[in-house]
């Protein structure tokens, strides 16, 4: 297995912290894509939903916008890029394990995977 | 509807059709951003030209809502660039001027003006299908999934007074859309199972839909223009 595991850090709801975070994210992609290299990012399931408020909204919505697009432009070379989503609570090496199966799977890309059931009955991301 | 809803990138493209349609409501005073003067679309509208990325921007406009003298009771979050590339080739330039327009001045705008809207009052952001991943648009993409999130975030914490959704349009007939080059436009209008180009006055007319009563019941929703392009 080679690729990035981008874990999406905490920002509260300050422009400066928002912007530094999807920087950060960026920088990570786009060295990963240029080695042609997977990478998944890692995101609140609450957070794609806006229920901690709107920075670390921006940041989830936005990595998971950003990895759709990347899948595109990876599925020519063979690369992925995927989003994993947990609920409050969950083991963190569950989401890891989870994290590192989409590194693996070359045949999905610009996937959503959930991790717990608190997406259900919630608005499609 | 009565008071000032404040429009911004209002001098052309969807903007200007968004200013133009709720102008056309009268008695409605539309405060449009980015728009000179001499472009004025009628009398109820107050031009303020600002550089809404500038630490004073969301104040200027602030101020102007208040000089206008009439409840807030819509905001339309429109202004936005493109720089794309694929994701190889980005700069940092580019990625950076696109999210800071298209996300932080958003952002940074909303919750200047939140505090002074009205109860019924309603937000309406531009995002974009690219949301939904859009080849060679990493950074564009990012910013409208961003604004998404900032949709749904601002909807939870302004309701019940405010409603706060999104619009995101497909591939709009605009000076944005006309810098495709022909033939890969025509490609993507052969995608499109209404197999044209939407017009920005079509999405004038679901972001005015939002902003009025009509949509009493929602909030934090993302309406796609899109002439069914998602499904194809």
């Amino acid at each position: 297995m080679s690729g990035v595991i981008h874990w999406a850090e905490e920002v509260g709801d300050d422009w400066a912290r928002v912007q530094a975070e999807l920087t950060r994210a960026f920088e990570v992609s786009r060295a990963s894509a240029q080695a042609e290299e997977s990478f998944v990012y890692v995101v609140r399931q609450d957070d794609l939903l806006g229920r901690r408020g709107p920075g670390n909204a921006m940041v989830a919505t936005g990595l998971l916008s950003a990895a759709r697009t990347a899948a595109l432009e990876g599925s020519r070379k063979r690369w992925t890029a995927n989003v994993v989503a947990y609920d409050e609570g969950t083991d963190p090496e569950a989401v890891q394990a989870w994290a590192r199966r989409m590194l693996e799977a070359d045949d999905v890309t610009g996937e959503l995977v959930r991790v717990g059931a608190g997406h259900i009955g919630k608005t499609l991301p | 509807m009565n008071g000032s809803v404040v429009v911004t990138g209002a001098a052309r493209g969807i903007g200007r059709a968004i200013a133009e349609r709720v102008a056309s409501m009268g008695p409605i005073t539309v405060i449009g951003v980015d728009i000179a003067p001499e472009l004025a679309l009628s009398e109820h509208l107050m031009p303020v030209q600002v550089d809404l990325t500038s630490p004073e921007g969301p104040s200027v406009v602030r101020e102007t809502v208040e000089s206008a003298g009439a409840p807030l009771v819509g905001v339309v979050n429109n202004a936005g660039i493109t720089r794309d590339a694929r994701l190889v080739n980005m700069t940092d330039d580019d990625f950076a001027a696109v999210l800071e327009v298209n996300l932080g001045a958003s952002y940074r705008l909303a919750t200047e003006l939140a505090p002074l809207m009205s109860d019924g009052g309603a937000i309406v952001n531009i995002a974009s299908r690219a949301y939904l991943g859009n080849f060679g648009q990493f950074n564009y993409s990012m910013s409208k999934g961003g604004v998404v999130g900032m949709t749904r975030a601002l909807a939870l914490s302004l309701a019940p007074g405010v409603r706060v959704n999104a619009v995101a349009p497909g591939l709009i007939s605009s000076e944005m859309s006309m810098g495709i080059p022909e033939e890969i436009r025509e490609k993507m209008v052969d995608a499109i199972p209404l197999d044209r180009m939407g017009t920005p006055e079509e999405v004038a007319d679901t972001v005015w839909w939002l902003l009025t009563p009509l949509s009493s019941y929602i909030t934090g929703e993302v309406i796609v223009v899109g002439g069914g392009r998602s499904l194809s």
